[in-house]
C-alpha cells in the first residue's frame, strides 16, 4: 500500500484546490447573475414611486425584468426594466432624471400606444438586452442603433427629427403626416423635382437612376465612399450625394438641384426609411392622403430620319427622351422639336459638351435654370463624335 | 430511521473510497460506473505525464457539452424566425443562461482543441500499433464527429457569424468531386442556408452527432481494456514476459480481456510487480475527477471571463467584411483562398485542392498511417523515440502549419481578405446610421 500512499498524498492537494476553485467560481457565477445593472435601479424606483405618495403601487412594486412584447411586430423591449417612469407622466415630474424620466406627453402617443408598440419601433436600439451598452449603442453586434441625441446631433438634426425616418417604415404611402415635418418636406420634394423620371420607386419611373423602393436595404458596402466625407456611413453618402451628386459619384447625370442642407437631410431621412418591412395588416396605418405615384410621360418614338440615325439611338439610349419631348410640349427641360432653328451648330455643341460650362461663360444664360425648375441638364459626358450624330438628328427635327 | 440512512449511504459510497485492497478489488465489480476499470492499473499509465490524461479531458468536455446542451435545448427552437431571439434571451433574459451558453462554447472550443491534443499525444508516443490500430481509426473517426458537431453547432444561433461561417464550410463542400453538390444538398435540405438547413443542423447537433459519440466513446473504452491498457505498459510487458505464469486459483474479473493466445496464460499487468501497480478505484477514480474538476474550472472561468459571440441576425442579403469560418476551418480557408488562381477574368477555384484534396489526404494517410509504421515494438509507448523521429518531426510539421495558417486566418486577415497586421487598424467599414 505504499504507493497507493504515495499517489494520495500526491493528488489529495489538488484534490482540495480544484474543488475550493469550483466553489469558488460557481460563487463568483451566482454574483455575477444576481449582480444586474437594474436591481440597484429598481429599488431606487420602488422609493420614488413611495415619495410620490404612491404606496399602494409601492408596495406591489416587484423586482424583475420587465418587457413589452408584441410577437405580431416583433416587438421584445426590456427598456422598461431601468426606465420605469415612463408611464408615469400623470404622477412623476417630467424633470425626474434618467432612467425614470416620464415619456413626454405626445400628441401621437394615443394611437400608438406602449403597450402595443413598446419602445424600439420609434426609438431603435436593442429592446432584447437588458444592459445599457448593449440597449443603446446596442454594442459591436447591433445593426439598429439607437436614435440618441449624439447619434442624431452628428447629422445636424434633433431626435425628434431624425425619428421620423422610423415613422416613414410603417407610414411610407401616407403623402403627409401631422407631426412629420421631415418626412413631410421630403414627399413635397420628391414630387416636385420629379425624381421618377429618373428613379423608380415602387415599380413606377425612369431607368436612368437606380431603383429606389428599398433603398435603406441596399448593402453599404456597394457604395463608393472615396468621395465622401465625414464617417462612412450611407446617411452622410446620401446626403452628400444629394447636395453635390457629381462630387460624390464622378461622371453621373443626376443635375445638382440646389437643395438647401435641411431639404437634403429630410430627403436623406425618406431615403433611409424606405425598407423591406412586413407589418400584420392591422398595423398598416390607413393613408390620410395617399401619395399618388407620378405619371410618367414617355413620349412617342420620335421618326426615324435618314442619315441622324445614330444621334437617334443616342438620344434614346441615354435617357434624353426622359427629360425632353419632341413635339409633345415641355418636359423637365424644353421641347426640342425644331431646336435646330434655335440654336445654331456650335452652340449646341457647347452646350452638349458641357451644359453647367456653359451657363457659367454665357451671363446670359445665367436664369436659363429658372425656366425648368432650377434643374440644369447634366452633363452626359458624350464623345465629340457622338456630340455631331446628335446635333444632326436635332437638326432634322 | 438514522441507522438505515447511514447503511444506505455505506451502500453507495463504500466503492469509491474502499478501505482495504479487498475492498478495492470488489469495488471495481460491484459497481455500475467502476466495472470498466480493471482492479488494477499499472502506475505507469496513471502517470499524469505519459497521457495528460487528454483522453478524460476530452470526455470531461464531452459530458459538460451533453449536460449544458440538454438545459439549452429547453431555451431554443430551432427555427429561422425564432432562434436568434432565443439566444438575445439566453444572453440577457434567462437565469443563468449565459452561463449555459458561454460554457457550452468555450467547452466546444476546448473539445476540438483537446481530441486533437489527445490524437497527438497517441502518435507522439506511438501508441497505434499493432492490435491498437482499431482504436486509432476509432480515435480518427471521434476526431472527426467532433469537429462535425462544433461545425453544426455553430448554425445555430442564427446569427450572421452561423451563417456565412456554415456559408463558407458548405461552399468548400460542394467543390468536391461528382458528390460534393449532393453532399451540399443533403446537408443543407436544399440549395441554400435556411430554415431545413437549420433543422437539419439541429438534428444533427443534438442527436445523430452525440449519439454516435457516446457509442464511439463506449467502443473506444472497450477497446482500450481489450487491447490490455495503455501503451504505457508495453515497455514494461517486454521486460517481463519471459516467464509466463500460471493462471491464479481464484480468477479475477479483470483478467479476462488481458488473455491472449491459445493456453489460458496471463501476459498482462499481472506479471508486474505489486509496486508497479494501483488500484483503479480510488487512485484512478481521483485522477479522473481532478480533471474533470480541472476542465470543469477553467472553461466556467473561461465562460465568466469572456462572453460567447453573437452577432447580427443572419441576413443573407449582407455579407460580413471579411467571412470567416470556426477557426478549426480556417486553415482550410486559407489554403482554399492561396490556392484560388485568377488568370484575367477567370478564376480556378481553390476549393477543390485546398477544400477536399489537402484534407482528405491528410486524413487519409492518418487514418492508415499505423500500417506504414515500420519502428521495431520497443518504441511502443514511449514518447519520441529515436527511431520514430521523422515520422514525429512531420506530424509537428504538419501541425505547425495548420496552426500558423489558422493564426493568419484569425488574427491577421481583415476586410477584403487583406492581411492586416496585430497593432494595425482595420479600415472604416461602411454601415447605415
Amino acid at each position: 500500500m505504499k504507493g497507493r500512499e504515495s499517489f494520495e498524498s500526491r493528488d489529495f492537494p489538488w484534490l482540495v484546490i480544484l474543488s475550493v476553485g469550483f466553489f469558488a467560481l460557481v460563487a463568483l457565477a451566482f454574483w455575477r447573475e444576481y449582480h444586474s445593472e437594474w436591481a440597484p435601479l429598481e429599488k431606487r424606483f420602488k422609493q420614488i414611486l413611495e415619495q410620490h405618495g404612491q404606496i399602494e403601487d409601492s408596495r406591489r412594486f416587484s423586482l424583475g425584468i420587465r418587457q413589452i412584447w408584441n410577437p405580431e411586430l416583433g416587438v421584445v423591449d426590456r427598456c422598461i426594466t431601468c426606465h420605469l417612469g415612463y408611464d408615469w407622466g400623470s404622477v412623476l415630474p417630467a424633470n425626474l432624471k434618467e432612467p425614470f424620466t416620464p415619456h413626454s406627453p405626445l400628441p401621437y402617443l394615443e394611437k400608438h400606444p406602449f403597450a402595443r408598440f413598446g419602445c424600439t419601433v420609434c426609438h431603435g436600439g436593442q429592446g432584447w438586452a437588458t444592459e445599457q451598452t448593449a440597449a443603446h449603442s446596442g454594442g459591436e453586434h447591433w445593426d439598429d442603433p439607437m436614435i440618441s441625441k449624439e447619434l442624431a446631433a452628428s447629422y445636424g438634426l434633433s431626435v425628434g427629427q431624425m425619428v421620423q425616418m422610423r415613422c416613414n417604415f410603417c407610414h411610407r404611402h401616407d403623402l403627409s403626416t401631422p407631426g412629420m415635418d421631415e418626412i413631410n418636406l421630403a414627399k413635397k420634394l420628391i414630387k416636385q423635382k420629379k425624381c421618377m423620371i429618373c428613379h423608380t420607386i415602387e415599380g413606377k419611373g425612369g431607368m436612368v437612376g437606380p431603383e429606389l423602393t428599398f433603398h435603406a436595404d441596399k448593402s453599404p458596402e456597394l457604395f463608393d465612399f472615396s468621395h465622401v466625407s465625414g464617417d462612412k456611413t450611407m446617411f452622410n453618402w446620401d446626403y452628400q450625394h444629394l447636395m453635390d451628386p457629381g462630387k460624390v459619384s464622378p461622371g453621373t447625370t443626376m443635375p445638382t438641384f440646389g437643395f438647401k442642407p435641411e431639404e437634403a437631410r429630410a430627403l436623406t431621412l425618406l431615403l433611409l426609411s424606405w425598407k423591406h418591412l412586413t407589418f400584420p395588416p392591422q398595423y398598416i396605418p390607413s393613408p390620410i392622403e395617399v401619395a399618388p405615384l407620378m405619371v410618367v410621360h414617355v413620349p412617342a418614338e420620335a421618326p426615324i430620319i435618314p442619315g441622324a440615325e445614330d444621334g437617334r439611338k443616342i438620344f434614346q439610349t441615354r435617357g434624353c427622351n426622359q427629360c425632353h419631348t419632341i413635339g409633345s410640349g415641355k418636359l423637365i427641360g424644353p421641347d426640342l422639336i425644331g431646336v435646330g432653328g434655335r440654336h445654331p451648330v456650335e452652340w449646341l455643341r457647347s452646350w452638349l459638351a458641357d451644359p453647367a460650362a456653359m451657363i457659367r461663360a454665357n451671363p446670359d444664360l445665367a436664369k436659363w435654370p429658372d425656366l425648368f425648375g432650377g434643374i440644369v441638364m447634366p452633363n452626359q459626358n458624350l464623345a465629340p463624335a457622338e456630340i455631331s450624330a446628335v446635333i444632326a438628328y436635332l437638326q432634322k427635327l | 430511521m438514522r441507522e438505515q440512512l447511514l447503511r444506505l449511504w455505506e451502500r453507495l459510497s463504500w466503492t469509491w473510497a474502499p478501505r482495504s485492497e479487498r475492498e478495492a478489488g470488489e469495488a471495481i465489480v460491484q459497481n455500475l460506473w467502476l466495472h470498466w476499470f480493471p482492479a488494477k492499473i499499472a502506475r505507469r499509465s496513471m502517470s499524469w505525464n505519459y497521457s495528460f490524461y487528454l483522453g478524460v479531458a476530452s470526455a470531461s468536455l464531452f459530458l459538460i457539452l451533453t449536460v449544458t446542451g440538454f438545459l439549452l435545448m429547453l431555451f431554443y427552437v430551432p427555427a429561422t424566425g425564432q432562434a436568434y431571439g432565443d439566444m438575445k434571451d439566453l444572453q440577457f433574459a434567462v437565469s443563468f443562461g449565459w452561463w449555459l451558453r458561454n460554457q457550452h462554447r468555450w467547452a466546444a472550443h476546448g473539445m476540438v482543441l483537446v481530441v486533437y491534443l489527445h490524437m497527438a499525444r497517441v502518435f507522439f508516443t506511438g501508441a497505434y500499433r499493432g492490435q491498437r490500430f482499431l482504436n486509432w481509426i476509432i480515435g480518427v473517426v471521434l476526431l472527426l464527429a467532433t469537429l462535425l458537431l462544433s461545425f453544426t453547432g455553430y448554425l445555430l444561433p442564427w446569427d450572421q457569424l452561423a451563417l456565412w461561417a456554415v456559408t463558407v464550410g458548405t461552399n468548400i463542400a460542394r467543390e468536391g468531386p461528382v458528390v460534393g453538390e449532393t453532399i451540399r444538398y443533403l446537408l443543407l435540405g436544399g440549395t441554400e442556408i435556411g430554415q431545413n438547413a437549420l433543422l437539419r443542423f439541429y438534428v444533427l447537433h443534438v442527436f445523430i452527432l452525440p449519439v454516435a459519440v457516446w457509442i464511439l466513446f463506449g467502443y473506444h473504452m472497450w477497446r482500450v481494456r481489450k487491447d490490455g491498457g495503455l501503451a504505457a505498459i508495453e515497455t514494461l510487458r517486454l521486460g517481463r514476459r519471459a516467464e509466463p505464469k500460471p493462471v491464479p486459483t481464484t480468477k479475477s474479473y479483470s483478467l479476462f480481456g488481458l488473455t491472449r493466445g491459445a493456453t489460458v496464460q496471463v501476459l498482462s499487468s499481472t506479471d508486474m510487480e505489486e509496486q508497479d501497480q494501483g488500484f483503479s478505484s480510488p487512485e484512478l477514480t481521483r485522477r479522473i475527477a481532478l480533471v474533470f474538476l480541472l476542465v470543469f474550472n477553467i472553461t466556467l472561468l473561461l465562460s465568466l471571463l469572456s462572453n460567447a459571440p453573437l452577432e447580427e441576425a443572419a441576413n443573407p442579403a449582407l455579407t460580413p467584411n471579411p467571412a470567416k469560418a470556426p477557426w478549426y476551418f480556417l486553415w482550410l480557408q486559407e489554403l482554399v483562398a492561396s490556392t484560388t488562381v485568377s488568370i484575367g477574368s477567370y478564376r480556378i477555384s481553390g476549393g477543390l485542392i485546398g477544400g477536399i484534396v489537402v484534407p482528405g489526404i491528410l486524413l487519409g494517410v492518418l487514418g492508415v498511417w499505423p500500417l506504414f509504421d515500420r519502428s521495431p515494438q520497443s518504441c511502443e509507448g514511449v514518447w519520441f523515440a529515436r527511431e520514430r523521429r521523422w515520422q514525429n518531426i512531420t506530424f509537428a510539421a504538419i501541425t505547425v502549419v495548420i496552426v500558423l495558417l489558422i493564426a493568419v486566418g484569425l488574427g491577421v486577415r481583415g476586410p477584403y481578405w487583406r492581411l492586416y497586421w496585430p497593432g494595425q487598424p482595420w479600415p472604416q467599414m461602411p454601415r447605415g446610421l
